[in-house]
């Protein structure tokens, strides 16, 4: 069998629409989070890492696009991006091509908008029907299927800060249980209202005043052999997802130690090959105890380190996929080389922890 | 019995601006008697949110049953003119 | 995750089965209803319904979260995941399998929802009208958020090896789950699932439906020539899966097999369902699961009793079947709950393979001649069953497929 590597990605960041902006941003470790302004955007926070002048307008266009929300636009332009780098023969077959999109609550904005116009309303049935549909989770990879005619399995998946590592698993599984020949695969997040109030109540003391940001960044998830025979070089093998529990936090480290080694055992690599790690590095306690778990695991070894959450701001769903694509610019072009390997992790506050291991290309 | 109104020249603006703002079309695309659905690519979600809008903008109430009759600008007006006399007569 | 290729793939099967529906709590109430064609509707309690010309639903109405929660203080999960996480504990009870040695294996943990927690969501809403956006309740806003639907299955069990995961693929996402499980089993990476769907009644959703014009006024009358609609409803659904060895060797009662599953999208309207995408659908779960459509005994439809979706799927079924098997829809007893539906059809095609029924469609008068279909009007049909097909569509044209089989100790 094939091996599975990532031959393609795009992302939309606070950095800005694309991947270069990026890969600039977070190669030169320039923090993204900026004030807010205040009359477009209240609620408790005053500082955000949003992708800036984004409308689904803008970059969807106007056709269409007059009810899409701001998670979907972001979706839609991230998949639009990625199949347009890599031209009409990945949607040749459109039913062999899978889609997997990892979301926090869909968009809760778009959810509390229609509950508020059936309790506010003259009548409680005096909302939107276009607006629907946005409400419901499967929103963002639905619209992205339809609007690139994407027809093979459309999943959406969530899990808190892991869902991006949590899509990658799934998307893995799905390919080789034979239900499509490619898949793309990544998450997106939005900055709403709504979800700045829910954030702020619902935080933990100690990360409270962390600004959100928002993104997305998709994947394309391939054979080596499909990848070579489409004339793109692979950036990454995927070579062991893994993930655990813990019950207590103080648990956590312990926990994604055991996690990190057994998917660094499973990948078939050395601690020291590790060359990249991205971490989640939420702020307060998770974020010293991940930390210390990942460096339980390596031991001596001595990587680079990817810190994402300073410079995006917590991006919640989006998290774990935008360090994945972090990890994929930092090394570069041609991807990760012959024999090094990129680790990216998560810890979650319901108690779960993951990671993922990539490998370089296999030089032959 | 009572007779249904005609909507004013403004309430008529009103719904074509409601409808074309939908159907995302120009208004000068839209005749009286030009049809949503054949000539204007609407779809039964379209329809639904026509209804939904006019009846918000209004404040009448509208049978789903009378989307039957609102296939095109004139159809429209006769019912939401329907609509507002029976709200009047209230 | 690694390919255990000296093994090949390994055989999955259904040794428990967790249920909360409005029609009884627990696998033998969900058995006994399903048998008697119960019906669950009644006027909705989840919210004000002033306003609404009519309101009935689907509730589950005799839910004590204490007598399922043990381990998590039931106020930390929203209602969604209150009821995933008692169909988990309930699945693993009824698979007689020993907590401790759950904890010892590699699990996956799967849970396909609509809404999650929009319920809590709706609650919320409600309080910024009162009292402003500063003063929402933190508990509430904390646990209003999808993952809690797997995650809190995992702080309930109590287990460390896991990887946990909620699939919100709308109407379909139970089937999605289930699915998820079956490959996670079958290629070696887990030994035993937790899988399934949930949801729970609340406002938007019934008002979204609603304004669509798509809510039956009294019930659900599925494939009837005078359908009106849905029923919104709710509950959870959660399967126990593991691998036919690991059910063999703990000498474990298996309800069924799972044979395969297919996923496509329609990729062209975000409600109206296709009849010859959900057709092609059909096709890649029947090659996923080896089987043809003359060894399919009956179909569990979604069926939701709309005009579109009846005529749809009924179109695409006899596109497949050149002669349709029996096909049924117990969202005509339990309402449309959602996320949950799949998991709970899947649930009672497991328990009508192991019981030799198929489930009937009730409220069921005069068959719709568009649809032309045996749809085991009112009462349950006893017959020996070897393959069975579950139906999912969703919004956004997102088609699941599921074929479950019966399970035979070799001759």
């Amino acid at each position: 069998m094939s091996e599975l590597v990532l031959s393609a990605w795009s992302v939309v960041s606070p950095y800005g629409v694309g991947s270069d902006p990026f890969s600039e941003g977070i190669g030169a470790g320039r923090s993204a989070v900026d004030a807010l302004d205040r009359e477009a955007w209240p609620g408790p926070f005053d500082r955000c890492g949003l992708v800036p002048d984004f409308t689904a307008a803008k970059y969807v266009g106007k056709k269409g696009t007059r009810t899409m929300d701001r998670v979907t636009a972001i979706a839609v332009t991230a998949v639009g991006r990625l199949l347009a780098s890599c031209g009409d023969e990945l949607t040749a077959r459109p039913e062999q091509v899978g889609l997997v999109l990892g979301t926090g609550s869909g968009s809760v904005q778009s959810i509390m908008d229609f509950t508020r116009d059936s309790l506010a309303g003259e009548r409680p049935y005096h909302v939107d029907p276009a607006c629907f549909p946005n409400t419901v989770m499967n929103r963002a990879a639905g619209q992205s299927a339809i609007w690139h005619g994407i027809k093979g399995p459309n999943t959406t998946v969530a899990g808190g800060w892991l869902t991006g590592l949590l899509a990658l698993s799934y998307a893995v599984r799905l390919h080789r249980g034979g239900h499509c020949a490619r898949v793309l695969c990544g998450a997106a997040e939005e900055y709403s209202t709504q979800r700045a109030w829910l954030e702020w109540h619902g935080r933990g003391a100690d990360e409270q005043s962390t600004p959100l940001g928002e993104g997305g960044a998709v994947f394309l998830m391939e054979t080596a052999a499909d990848a070579h025979a489409a004339g793109r070089a692979p950036l990454a093998r995927i070579l062991a997802t893994r993930f655990g529990a813990y019950a207590e936090r103080a648990d956590a480290q312990q926990a994604l130690a055991d996690c990190v080694r057994s998917a660094v055992r499973r990948a078939g690599v050395a601690p020291e090959d590790i060359r990249l790690v991205a971490p989640l590095g939420a702020d307060g306690k998770l974020g010293a105890l991940e930390e210390s778990g990942i460096t339980d695991a390596l031991g001596a070894a001595k990587p680079e380190w990817i810190r994402c959450r300073p410079l995006l701001g917590d991006t919640s769903a989006a998290s774990t996929s935008l360090q994945l694509a972090a990890v994929l610019a930092t090394a570069g072009e041609s991807g990760l080389g012959p024999g090094e390997a990129a680790l990216v992790t998560g810890i979650d506050r319901d108690g779960t922890v993951g990671c993922a291991v990539l490998g370089g290309a296999d030089p032959s | 019995m009572t007779t249904a109104k005609q909507v004013d020249a403004d309430s008529r603006a009103t719904i074509k601006g409601i409808i074309c703002n939908i159907l995302e079309i120009d208004p000068d695309e839209m005749t009286d008697t030009s049809r949503f659905k054949e000539d204007h690519a609407a779809d039964s979600m379209g329809a639904i949110e026509i209804l939904s809008q006019l009846e918000r903008a209004f404040g009448i109430d509208i049978d789903q049953a009378e989307l039957a009759r609102m296939v095109n600008l004139e159809g429209v007006a006769t019912v939401v003119g329907e609509a507002m006399t029976a709200k009047a007569s209230q | 995750m690694v390919y255990d290729s000296d093994h090949g793939p390994r055989r999955v099967v259904i040794t428990g089965l967790g249920a909360v529906t409005s029609i009884g709590l627990g696998v033998t109430a969900f058995l006994d209803g399903l048998r008697s064609g119960r019906s669950g509707v009644k006027p909705i309690t989840a919210f004000d319904t002033t306003g609404f010309a009519h309101a009935n639903g689907c509730e589950v109405t005799d839910f004590d979260p204490a007598e399922w929660i043990h381990r998590v203080d039931p106020a930390e999960l929203g209602r969604a995941s209150q009821f995933s996480v008692a169909a988990a504990r309930m699945a693993v009870e009824d698979a007689g399998m020993d907590l401790e040695e759950f904890r010892r294996r590699p699990a996956l943990v799967s849970v396909g929802t609509t809404d999650a927690e929009s319920r809590d969501l709706d609650t919320l809403v409600g309080v910024q009208l009162e009292d402003g956006p500063e003063k929402l309740p933190p508990v509430m806003a904390r646990r209003a958020q999808a993952g809690r639907l797997s995650s809190g299955i995992v702080r309930e069990l109590g287990l460390t090896d896991v990887e946990a995961l909620t699939i919100p693929t709308a109407c379909a996402a139970g089937n999605y789950a289930i699915g998820s499980g079956y490959d996670a089993i079958r290629e070696g990476d887990v030994d035993v699932a937790l899988c399934g769907g949930a949801d729970a009644v609340c406002r938007k959703t019934f008002t979204g439906f609603y304004r669509l014009g798509t809510i039956a006024p009294e019930v659900c009358q599925p494939f009837d020539k005078d359908r009106k609609g849905i029923l919104t409803g709710e509950g959870a659904g959660i399967l126990l899966m593991e691998s036919l060895e690991s059910a063999q060797a703990r000498g474990a009662r298996i309800y069924a097999e799972v044979l395969g599953y297919g996923l496509n999208c329609d990729a062209h309207h975000p409600v109206a369902p296709d009849q010859d995408s959900l057709a092609r659908c059909m096709e890649v779960a029947h090659r996923n699961a080896g089987v043809k459509p003359e060894d399919i005994d009956f179909i569990s439809a979604h069926g939701t009793g709309t005009r579109a979706n009846d005529v749809t799927e009924a179109g695409a079924i006899r596109q497949v079947f050149d002669a349709p098997p029996p096909t049924i829809s117990i969202k005509s007893m339990i309402g449309h709950s959602m996320g949950a539906a799949s998991a709970l059809a899947s649930a009672a095609c497991a328990l009508a393979l192991t019981e030799g029924f198929i489930p009937p469609t009730i409220n069921h008068r005069e068959t719709d001649p568009e649809c032309g279909l045996d749809c085991v009007p009112n009462e349950a049909r006893a017959t020996e069953l070897n393959v069975v097909q579950n139906n999912a569509l969703a919004f956004a044209g997102n088609n699941a497929v599921l074929i479950l089989g019966r399970y035979r100790e070799a001759e």
